[in-house]
């Protein structure tokens, strides 16, 4: 099951996101991740949809997604091909001095932002592909994460 | 285009008569007071008032269906919209054009769980083409022209509009009759000419082909090129429940209905074939049965959808052609001008002796007198003409009608095919009559399907609609107990419905036509009678308590594991 990216030009309608997911819903698809925002067209949103599902899922929710009479445009990313970023806020608990210093040299070398720091803990924001994201975490559990907030991907084509 | 002042109860009237509207089912309530003061005196737009909501929405279907104009129902908020909701997925799983309006609460009341207010836009969104909240009178002139274009046009469907108290009742300056589509609803109706081209020349080179005609043959109107289409390539067809008139029943290359309840033949030339052409059909696991491997096993298979989404959903296509049914043959037959078309004299002299099978089979049925319901369908084939239009129910009555109803044109076979909604026949017929006044309407209808919309006798009563409910009376839910005799050791949990009511008193009680028919051979005179009466009739015809449609397809089954196949004649 490998993870895929699609992203969606659609008419900013109130609804649309439920028209949207509820598709999914409809045909028992996974929604990993979901993002919408504006984009440079006005009265449009764009949407970026990640679903772990194989290739002729994907073609099978492709087309759905086309069916969907305010979705204008329907992209595959190729995951190679596109840029990829995710941004991820966690506040890490930070028990002495020799942690937090261990903490913000890990933060430094994978560029994560100190936002705030108090007496025993420091947030965190970091913005990078997903699975860098996701190595972040995983150091950071060993200090003990109290809270962990990440937005879900959005993604850009090189060539789209 | 000139701008008005008129309140949105005006604008809707004003669109649904740009729109070419000339009927409308429904029934009235607080959140509709505005848009029914403005019908009160409008005589361009007849409103049939329906006891039953649901019946609102199967009448505008049937409706839909007979004349293939998009038909209109509606409903007030809350329990008018939701009592809607399986008329309208009836509709859409059947690709059948219908624009619903309902009422809604105030917009400033939405959300406060006002009195009859349920959320119509979220509750219909699956069950839907598409549908809309309006929340500003201004947007009604664009949406209801939207509305109508996204729900014939295309792959056909259902399209809801919501619409507040307040929407309809206050008053703007407006431009009516905007001709903008939504930007992103652009449906692919042009076939490619490569992928006919294709299509054509395997289909010219096949030795055994055959055409799989769905519902999408009659709602593009195809039915006479798929005829020319057969004839030009000596191609057996066959159909799906949906595609019921597609080509005459009774042509010597139609070998009938395919799938679960189909005829063996129809399933043996899937089984046989070498090229399959699917116009116009989503390939329902009725259709198909459950093992997949086993459909069309040897053939390259050519499947045309207007529904791009349709294709290679359930079967796997060699050559896929996403686009209008009807520009897809024609293509196809023009591309077959240059093609040298393969002798295939052995396939059509098998073709013959399988719909000569067929035709003897039903026939066999008829001498045999084992069961009375297919005698029954096999007279109302007899006795009706032509164009006479048949309704069915949903289950075993619908089933006989499948199999021995001998459709001869498109447009008069109205079923519930995706959602199987019992009840749907009767208001179905209601909204046949009202599409085609001059033509004979029956509803084939089992007595548990019937009661369950049988109120509308009293719309039919009103309103001079004369149709004929044939009531397959065995007092069972007979469908389920045909598979709780088969495959659940005959334990009829539920199914049997005791003897009430009295249908001929029922229909009477109404003011309609009743009487009892208790043999097969009483039928015609029985029907003679009903239509002869110029009212609406019930006519309950006893059946054996325990027909049983067969040959079928049992659970779990493949194309060719039919049982019940004894009577059949092998050929």
């Amino acid at each position: 099951m490998q993870t895929r990216v699609i992203s969606l030009l659609v008419e900013d309608n109130p609804g649309v996101l439920t028209r949207m997911s509820g598709m999914f819903t409809m045909r028992g698809i996974n929604i990993s991740s979901l993002t919408v925002s504006p984009c440079e067209k006005e009265g449009l949103s764009r949407m970026t949809v990640a679903i772990k599902g194989s290739e002729s899922e994907l073609e099978k929710v492709r087309k759905q997604l086309s069916n969907l009479i305010e979705v204008l445009k329907v992209v595959d990313l190729d995951v190679h091909e596109s840029i990829i970023r995710d941004l991820c806020l966690m506040k890490v608990h930070t028990r002495n001095t020799e942690a937090r210093t261990e903490v913000m040299q890990l933060a430094e070398s994978y560029n994560a932002k100190i936002v705030h720091a108090s007496f025993d803990s420091i947030i965190l924001e970091l913005t990078a592909e997903p699975e860098r994201i996701d190595r972040f975490v995983e150091l950071m559990k060993h200090f003990g994460l109290k809270q962990l907030f990440r937005t879900g991907i959005t993604a850009i084509g090189i060539d789209y | 285009m000139t701008v008005k002042k008129l309140s949105g109860a005006e604008i809707v009237v004003e669109e649904l008569k740009n729109e070419g509207v000339k009927v409308a089912f429904g029934i009235p309530g607080g959140a509709l007071l505005d848009l029914y003061e403005v019908l009160y005196n409008e005589t361009m737009i007849k409103h049939i008032l329906m006891r039953h909501e649901q019946c609102a929405a199967h009448a505008a279907d049937g409706y839909a269906r007979v004349s293939g104009q998009t038909g209109v129902c509606i409903a007030t908020s809350g329990p008018g919209a939701t009592n809607l909701v399986t008329g309208l997925a009836t509709a859409n799983i059947d690709s059948s054009p219908i624009v619903a309006l309902t009422g809604q609460v105030p917009t400033s009341a939405i959300g406060t769980n006002a009195f009859q207010e349920a959320s119509t836009f979220t509750i219909t969104m699956p069950i839907t083409k598409h549908n809309f909240l309006v929340m500003r009178t201004e947007d009604l002139p664009r949406v209801i022209h939207n509305a109508f274009y996204i729900a014939s046009t295309g792959r056909k469907g259902v399209v809801l509009i919501d619409l507040p108290k307040d929407v309809q009742a206050n008053r703007v300056d407006v431009e009516l009759h905007p001709g903008d589509t939504p930007p992103g609803y652009k449906p692919n109706i042009i076939p490619n000419k490569v992928q006919t081209k294709k299509a054509a020349e395997t289909l010219a080179n096949a030795e055994r082909p055959v055409i799989l005609a769905g519902g999408g043959v009659i709602s593009s109107g195809a039915t006479d090129e798929l005829r020319n289409l057969a004839e030009t390539l000596g191609a057996g067809v066959v159909t799906t429940l949906m595609g019921k008139g597609a080509i005459p029943e009774t042509h010597p290359l139609s070998l009938g209905m395919a799938g679960m309840h189909g005829h063996i033949y129809a399933n043996r030339a899937l089984n046989e074939c070498d090229a399959l052409l699917a116009l116009g059909t989503r390939f329902s696991d009725r259709l198909t049965g459950w093992q997949l491997d086993q459909f069309a096993p040897d053939a390259t298979i050519i499947h045309v959808d207007v529904d791009a989404a349709e294709i290679n959903k359930n079967i796997p296509v060699d050559i896929p052609i996403v686009g209008d049914v009807k520009l897809a043959i024609s293509d196809i037959l023009k591309w077959l001008e240059k093609e040298c078309i393969r002798d295939n004299s052995v396939w059509q002299k098998r073709l013959k002796e399988m719909h000569a099978a067929c035709e003897e089979c039903i026939c066999d049925v008829w001498r045999a007198g084992s069961s009375t319901s297919d005698i029954l369908i096999k007279e109302l084939s007899n006795i009706l003409d032509s164009n006479a239009i048949v309704t069915t129910e949903v289950g075993q009555c619908q089933m006989f009608a499948a199999h021995y109803y001998m459709t001869r044109e498109p447009r008069t076979f109205i079923t519930s095919g995706g959602l199987g909604t019992m009840g749907f026949g009767f208001p179905a017929a209601i909204g046949a009559k009202v599409a085609a006044p001059d033509k004979k309407v029956v509803d084939i209808a089992g007595d548990g399907s019937f009661l369950m919309t049988c109120q509308d006798l009293a719309t039919c009563v009103e309103n001079d609609i004369q149709v004929v409910v044939c009531i397959f009376d065995n007092r069972y839910l007979g469908m389920v107990r045909q598979w709780q005799e088969l495959f659940f050791d005959k334990r009829y949990s539920q199914t049997h419905l005791g003897i009430t009511p009295d249908f001929v008193k029922l229909g009477e009680a109404f003011g309609c036509y009743a009487e009892r028919v208790e043999k097969p051979e009483d039928l015609k005179s029985a029907l003679n009678n009903a239509f002869e009466s110029g009212k609406p009739a019930v006519l309950d015809m006893i059946v054996g308590k325990e027909d049983k449609v067969l040959p079928m397809i049992p659970p779990g089954g493949g194309i060719t594991n039919m049982i019940g196949t004894e009577r059949c004649k092998h050929v």
